[in-house]
This record gives C-alpha cells, structure tokens and sequence, in this order.
C-alpha cells in the first residue's frame, strides 16, 4: 500500500515538472513533437528507475552519518555526507553511459529512438533532483526508493508527453508574435501545474 | 606534446582530478562542519526557549540563556516510562517516528524560572511535503497551554508554511485558555477547520483553528500534537506527576524518581 | 597634458575591449540565459517565492559558473575530449558542494530554506551549457566575463520573478512590508496565487513576452 502511495504522490503531487520545476531545459527544447517528447520521456523513467536504487545503496551503506558501520565499529562516526554530490552525478553519468552502450548494443531500434536523447539526460536536474529528493526522504528500503524513481520518471514523461502534444495542436492558434514558441510554452505549463494542484493531499 | 586521447593519459588525469578534488572537498568540509553543528545545535535551543517563554528568541540569545533556564530533561516511551540513559537533547525524533508507535521515545525539557515550572515537548510529524516538527510548552498544572512553536521543511509556502508563523503559533498562547484535560478527561489540542466548534463552547479549549488551504499540513500537526500530548498524560501518569499536580513544581525531582 | 595620456593609455590597452563588453551585456538582454538560451530554468523557480531565497541563489550560481568557467578554461587544454562531461560535472560538483557547506556553516537559515535546490546547481543547464559552449574554447579572462555575465542575466530574471511573486502574493520584499495595513484594511487582499509554483512558469511566460515585443529579431517562427 505504501509503495502505491508513494508511486502515486510522485506521479502526481510531487511531479518534477509541476511542482519542482526540474528537467525544465529538456523538457522545453524537445516537446515540439510527441514522437521525441516519447522517446526522451521513456529515457527518463528508465533512467530514474536504475540511478535512484543505486545511489540509494550508496547513501545508506557509503555516505550517511554512521552508514560504513557495517565495514566495523570504528567507522560508525564517520560522515561522507559532504561528498553526496560529486557521487550521485558521478553515479549517473556512468550509468547514462553504460546505459548507451548496452542499448547500443542489444537493441539497433531502441537506440536508433533513444540515442541522441540519452547524453542528455546526464544533465537534466530531474535525474539529480530524484536522488536528492530520496536523500532527503530518507526512504526506509529500497523498494521504496524505486518506485519513487520509477514514479516520478512516469510523472515526467506524462508532463512531457501532454505539454508536446498540446504545443503540436496549437501551432494552428493565432498566438501573438512575441509569445509565440517559448513564451507561450511557459504559460501553458503554468496553467498544467495549477491543474495538477488539485490532485495535492490524495492519500491512498 | 603528450597524446590526450590515450587511455593511460584519460586515467592519469582522472586520478589526478580526483584526487585534487577529495583534498580540497574535506578542507572545506573541516572547516564548515563546526559552525554548521553549532547552528543546528543553536537552533534547537532557540525553539525548545522560545516555547517555554513563549517569545521569538534570537540564536544568540537562546544559546546563552538555555543552561539559565533548561534545568532537567527525561526521555519517556508511549506507554510513559522513563528511559534512562537517553540524551533528550540529542534524541533524533526523525529516527524515532521510523519505528513502530510502541517503541518510540519521546523527549521533555523542564524549565525552571525561580517558582515557575515549564513542560517542554519536543514533536515530530507530517505534513504535506515533509516533515512539520515542534515544540509544545505546558503550565506546571499539566493542563494548561503556555505556549507552542512549529517549523517545518517545505511546506507551501503562504498556505501549509503559515503554521510558523504567529497567526497560527498565537492560538497556542496562555491568554487564549488552551487545556489538554476536561476536569480528569484527556482531549488533548485538535487543529480543525474554523468554526466547526464554535469559539464560545467549552469544547473551544481543546481546539485551534487550521489553516484554510493548508488542511494536510493542519491535519498532521494536529495528529502530531495528539499523539505527543497523549504520551506525555501516560508519562505524567506513570510518573506521579499529576498525582501532586500542586506541589509538583517543588518536588519535581523527587516525584519523577518513582516509576 | 594628463586628460591626454589617460585618454592615450586607454586607447593603447583599454580595460574592456568593445568584445568584452558584449559578453557581459549580451546575456543580460539579447542572449538571456533564461528567456532566450532557454538554459537553468529547472533549479532557479522553485526559489522565487521570496527574494531572499533568489538572491542567495543568484549569488550561489554566480560563483559557480565564474569559478567553473575560470577553472575549465585554465585546463581546456588538458582534458581528454573522451571524459570532459564528465571532468565538467566533477568540477562544477566539487565547487556547488563548497558552497552549499558554505551557506549551510555561515547562512544557516538561507540554506534551509534553499534545501535540495543548492545541489541542483550542478545541473544547472547555464553552468554545464557556458562550459561546453565557452569555457572549453577560450582563454580564462573571458571565461570569467562570461560567467559574470550569464549569472547576471541569470539573476536578473530570477530577482525579478521573486520581487512580483513575494510583492504580490504576500505584499513584502526581502520580508519588509510594502503594501501596509491600510491597504488591507481598504479590502486589498494578497493573491495567494503568486506563492503557488506555476505562477512562477506565468511570470516567466510574461517576462518573455515583454522581452520581445520590446525585442522583435527574438521572435519564434510558429
């Protein structure tokens, strides 16, 4: 029950775009057209969904106050927390890599749909935000800790994803000159996020 | 001209950058982490203070009159018994509240003014976002409110944010009659909507009012301030506290001594 | 005789060339980071509730990206091309994680209120984006203009945003009230709206839109 919950909240209430604002540059620069606003979103989730177990594992047991006491007493003092960042970036720009290659690899069609997006996504604050966001929540297992990287993945994608084909449709409106393009994308998310308010405080 | 693009090269200067990097990350991180302790520290007794006189305290001052004031602490589990050799002070609640509800620990801070004596609760809950935590000051007659002050970490801003603020933190004050006991009754102190009990009942003693639009945040600050009240009445209990209600504020220590 | 030799001095060896100029007065208009690269968007909104806040944050990213741009200019010509993204991260990690232990020692309440989003520096899009755009490229003097001026624009955007978010939706900047009480008393009342984040996203909507009625050649086709 608590990991529906917790995929829920993500998807909807805490939404990286909506509420936190993050991964906003990708999201921006490649929702001109649905089929890449799929693709780039698909590489989201799938991303979210291996970085944040493995820099949950790397927080619990290499970084907290008092997590290397598992390697003896004499380390339950010592306090890696200062190094979190350069780690978790570290974490994901590997696994972004190793993530391209292993595509590459196994999958010619996935790659050929994902390839260009996945470098990208090294530098999208979502990815960073996720496992900053499970630092601070501090989940108790890391079931837990997947599901919400695998919610808030699906949260960005349904966000991609709508405002993509929202920006397609509306290419055939008579928007002012000046607000035309970008302008006018910034708006629109603002409305989506104030529509996405009304889901805050569901609790299954 | 050394080749960059050869792998031993590609090695060298990693290690090399890593190196660097973790020398210079601990420096700073040595010379940071004191002052940020002490902050933590300072900010703890700044809130625990400022309930207890049931005024906003600056840092500096709270750090200095903490010892003047805070003379004992204790460390009591749900069903209200003491737990020796626990630290109330360094009790982190955030760890608590993982645990079942059973084996909780809860922490007190008395405040002692000359003849008058505080009960200080330090709280911990949920709120929309994360956590709301707090503390709650209590009348040496175990009943009545002094006073009571609540953080939080991202709750909405203008909305769940305001129970920092006096407009909420107010209602907690001796003048408005906030008790926790009707005659021998436990209620505790609800946070509801406003005007679901009208401010003239008797029932308005045990009720403050939430924020509108910030209802969960409300919500878990008023499960929050329950279930800390509720351990603190079986401590009391238990203790023999509220047995010498009157001449608890003299006898203090010999009274909490008997389990 | 001495107006002469200054004017001569300065014309042999000037201080800003005209070059130098543009590369901090571009980003603040023309080639805005926020309105125009469409770049740092993802950490700087949630900030914008207050001024404080932004202002901290404004201050944090400005460091980083002069410090990043300096530092990366300086070893342009030692990095393998294989590893630089990852070089670029580890640097700008290292220098975000020196300011969030900064604020955290010496700004204690700005930092918890600034929480996560510190962090989120790193992935500042302006940051990783002048890097690979500028830093990499050129010599460390004007890397260090350009970083000055994108954290300019940068912050110029996102104080702006704050000042109407916090002026509106709760009548104060940098916490000290302006819309009094006489205002309220005479049934004003503050929007609630502006504290809510997607208001952020309007803001810029409109910032963007001033920007380029003002400034036609940033017109988008459709």
């Amino acid at each position: 029950m608590e990991l529906v919950n917790i995929f829920i909240r993500s998807i909807f209430i805490e939404n990286m775009i909506f509420a936190y604002f993050l991964g906003m540059c990708s999201y921006l620069a490649v929702s001109k057209k649905v089929n890449t606003a799929v693709g780039l979103g698909m590489a989201v989730i799938f991303v979210l969904g291996v970085t944040i177990p493995i820099n949950y594992l790397l927080e619990n047991y290499l970084l907290k106050a008092g997590a290397l006491s598992w390697l003896g007493p004499d380390l339950a003092d010592v306090n890696l927390g200062f190094l979190s960042f350069i780690m978790f970036i570290a974490v994901i720009a590997a696994v972004v890599q190793l993530v391209e290659m292993a595509v590459e690899k196994f999958s010619p069609t996935l790659y050929s749909a994902l390839g260009i997006f996945l470098p990208l996504i090294a530098v999208n604050c979502s990815i960073l935000g996720g496992a900053l966001f499970m630092q601070e929540k501090d989940f108790p297992n890391i079931g837990q800790a997947t599901v919400y990287g695998l919610g808030s993945g699906v949260g960005w994608f349904i966000a991609i994803v709508a405002i993509a084909a929202i920006r397609e449709k509306i290419r055939y409106s008579n928007v002012p000159g000046p607000l035309r393009g970008l302008g006018m994308a910034f708006i629109i998310t603002g409305l989506m996020g104030i529509a996405f308010l009304s889901f805050s405080g569901i609790k299954l | 001209m050394v080749n960059k693009e050869s792998n031993s090269y590609t090695l060298i200067f990693s290690a090399v950058l890593v190196v660097l990097v973790g020398v210079l990350l601990t420096v700073v991180f040595e010379i940071t982490n004191t002052p940020y302790e002490k902050s933590v520290e300072m900010e703890k007794r700044q809130n625990i203070l400022s309930a207890a006189l049931g005024k906003a305290l600056s840092r500096e001052e709270a750090d200095g009159l903490f010892t003047k004031y805070i003379k004992d602490s204790k460390v009591y589990n749900a069903q209200g018994v003491e737990v020796q050799g626990q630290d109330a002070f360094n009790l982190d609640l955030a760890k608590e509240l993982k645990k079942s509800e059973s084996e909780q620990l809860y922490p007190l801070f008395v405040f002692q003014d000359g003849e008058v004596t505080r009960y200080i609760l330090g709280m911990r809950g949920t709120g929309l976002w994360g956590p709301v935590w707090g503390y709650i000051a209590i009348e040496s007659d175990l009943n009545s409110v002094f006073y009571a002050n609540f953080d939080h970490k991202g709750e909405t801003p203008g909305l769940g944010a305001e129970i920092k603020q006096p407009i909420f933190q107010d209602q907690f004050g001796l003048d408005k009659g906030k008790r926790i006991y009707n005659g021998s009754e436990f209620k505790g102190i609800v946070v509801e909507k406003k005007g679901r009990t009208s401010e003239s009942s008797p029932e308005f003693a045990h009720v403050v009012n939430g924020i509108s639009g910030g209802t969960i945040t409300s919500d878990g600050v008023s499960y929050m301030l329950q279930k800390y009240l509720k351990a603190f009445d079986a401590f009391a209990t238990k203790s023999g506290l509220k047995g010498s209600n009157v001449q608890a504020q003299l006898h203090l220590n010999a009274s909490t001594q008997n389990p | 005789m001495s107006t002469e030799t200054i004017a001569a001095v300065k014309e042999r060896k000037p201080l800003f060339t005209a070059k130098d100029r543009k590369l901090i007065t571009d980003p603040l208009d023309d080639d805005n980071p926020i309105t125009v690269q469409v770049l740092g968007i993802c950490s700087a909104l949630a900030v914008t509730v207050q001024v404080k806040p932004a202002l901290f944050m404004s201050m944090g990213v400005l460091f980083v990206l002069i410090m990043g741009n300096l530092v990366v200019s300086l070893i342009r010509n030692l990095i393998p091309s294989r590893v630089r993204i990852i070089v670029q991260l580890v640097i700008v990690a290292a220098l975000v994680t020196v300011v969030d232990q900064v604020l955290k020692a010496y700004a204690y309440d700005v930092s918890k209120e600034l929480s996560v989003f510190v962090g989120l520096i790193i992935t500042n899009c302006i940051v990783m984006g002048r890097l690979e755009a500028f830093a990499l490229a050129n010599k460390p003097g004007p890397a260090i203009l350009d970083g000055i001026g994108n954290g300019l624009g940068y912050s110029f955007i996102l104080l702006l945003v704050a000042v109407v978010r916090e002026l509106f939706g709760s009548g104060t900047i940098l916490g000290f009230p302006i819309i009094g009480e006489w205002a309220l008393n005479l049934g004003y009342k503050h929007n609630g709206l502006f504290v809510l984040p997607p208001m952020a996203l309007v803001i810029v909507g409109v910032i963007i839109w001033v920007q380029r009625s003002r400034n036609q050649k940033l017109i988008e086709a459709n």
